[in-house]
């Protein structure tokens, strides 16, 4: 073999064995580093692609656009209306809460993001989104829209985020069914079940009499996601030996969102 | 000029990871993605003598661990550096087909580029599973892995038809020798 073939492959060795021993921590900074460095990039391709998405799906003509507008002005003051008056009830909760010496519930906040891009790799449940440290966002946090929980954050850059999707088998959620005293931890498909939207709700009890239709909703405990947020609904149930468990269709359609909103506070 | 290339091939490389992104899987091909990158590299593979090689496939394998590694609730699933050891594999593998591409053929290297890629996306889906604890091979995982290998197999006579116009514009010879040429 040639010397310099020598001298270049332990270099490189000496390299990938120092990045194959880096910690969690480390792996989080330089993969931060390196998205904020590419963002650029990313954002403009994901401005381009929205501009050739908008071209193939037809301009709406002006008169379609006012019309558009004319109807969310009026629902957006009709949520502003509503919003007012749910938190004027949150008050009057936490208050009540305080009068029974429960700890008060938190007021969280929503930061509106949108996805620059969709999954990394073949295998991955992820997608980035065009907020970060920026935008007050931390690793952990909730991502939602306005039919439920989407995923949550976990390596967040000055100005671009990557959240792990609801689908993803590493993402656990303890869960709530709707109308029943029946609670359990959602998780994604497995892997191998790589086309599998669906989400499997474990750990039900065994004599759990769940219907079809039935709605899961986030319960809090563990501290990501916080109590009341729908997950799915339920598909089918499979009674097992020690538990019961539920499938369920997932709220939103991963597939076809474009903009999402980030939980924080609280 | 080995040099000058090889920096450009990296730059392409950047720009095919940057651009597959945005290309959507294909539904006609049971959801199969354009893997773009993977072209680059092993077109470099065989234009570039084998130090350049290396650092080509140490290059493209960190910029595709740091773009898909994921750090969930502090845990690294597949630890940065695996895709430069498998890329470094597969390159070298490839480079051993450089005799035949110095003489003018192509075809039997858009075969190979095709075949290496479903393999490394086979080998990550292999690491991934054994971290999960189940191993697992449903029709599906194939269907992903042969058609994002077949994509590239019909993608790469362009990529290296393009690869070799730049080669030309900068005028770099493949089988220039490299040693002497680096120092002069």
């Amino acid at each position: 073999m040639k010397p310099i073939n020598i001298v270049v492959l332990t270099i490189l060795l000496v390299l990938t064995v120092g990045l194959l021993t880096l910690g969690p921590r480390r792996v989080q900074a330089m993969k931060g580093a390196f998205l904020q460095a590419v963002s650029p990039f990313l954002k403009t391709g994901a401005l381009v692609q929205n501009q050739v998405t908008t071209v193939t799906t037809g301009l709406k003509s002006l008169d379609q656009m006012e019309r558009d507008n004319q109807r969310l002005l009026i629902e957006n003051k009709n949520l502003k209306a509503i919003n007012l008056t749910l938190r004027n009830l949150e008050e009057d909760n936490n208050r009540l809460r305080r009068a029974l010496n429960y700890r008060e519930r938190a007021v969280y906040k929503l930061v509106p993001a949108r996805i620059v891009t969709r999954e990394a790799g073949t295998w991955l449940n992820s997608f980035t989104i065009d907020c970060g440290k920026n935008k007050g966002l931390k690793p952990d946090m909730p991502v939602v829209t306005d039919e439920g929980i989407v995923g949550k954050t976990t390596i967040v850059s000055e100005s671009i985020s990557e959240v792990i999707l609801i689908t993803d088998e590493r993402l656990q959620i303890a869960a709530d069914v709707e109308g029943s005293r029946e609670q359990g931890v959602v998780q994604g498909a497995q892997l191998s079940e790589v086309m599998s939207p669906l989400l499997a709700l474990n750990f039900l009890s065994k004599e759990a009499q769940l219907s079809v239709g039935q709605k899961v909703y986030s319960s809090g405990i563990g501290g990501v996601f916080p109590s009341g947020l729908l997950i799915g609904t339920v598909k089918s149930t499979n009674h097992r030996d020690l538990d019961t468990q539920a499938l369920l269709m997932p709220a939103v359609d991963l597939s076809e969102i474009e903009d999402v909103f980030v939980v924080i506070g609280g | 000029m080995v040099l000058l290339y090889l920096f450009l091939l990296i730059v392409c490389s950047f720009l095919a990871l940057v651009l597959q992104v945005f290309i959507p899987p294909l539904p006609w091909l049971h959801g199969a993605q354009v893997l773009l990158m993977p072209i680059v590299m092993f077109y470099g593979a065989l234009a570039l003598p084998f130090p350049a090689t290396m650092v080509l496939t140490f290059c493209c394998g960190l910029m595709w661990d740091l773009f898909s590694v994921q750090v969930v609730d502090s845990t690294v699933e597949i630890s940065l550096g695996w895709s430069i050891i498998v890329y470094s594999i597969l390159g070298s593998m490839m480079h051993g087909f450089r005799p035949l591409f110095l003489r003018g053929r192509w075809e039997i290297h858009c075969l190979m580029t095709g075949i290496f890629t479903s393999c490394s996306l086979l080998v990550e889906y292999l690491f991934i599973i054994f971290r999960r604890h189940h191993a697992v091979l449903p029709p599906s995982v194939w269907w992903l892995t042969l058609g994002a290998g077949l994509v590239a197999m019909l993608l790469s006579p362009i990529f290296y038809w393009l690869l070799g116009r730049l080669a030309d514009f900068v005028h770099y010879e493949p089988d220039a020798p490299f040693f002497e040429e680096i120092v002069g």
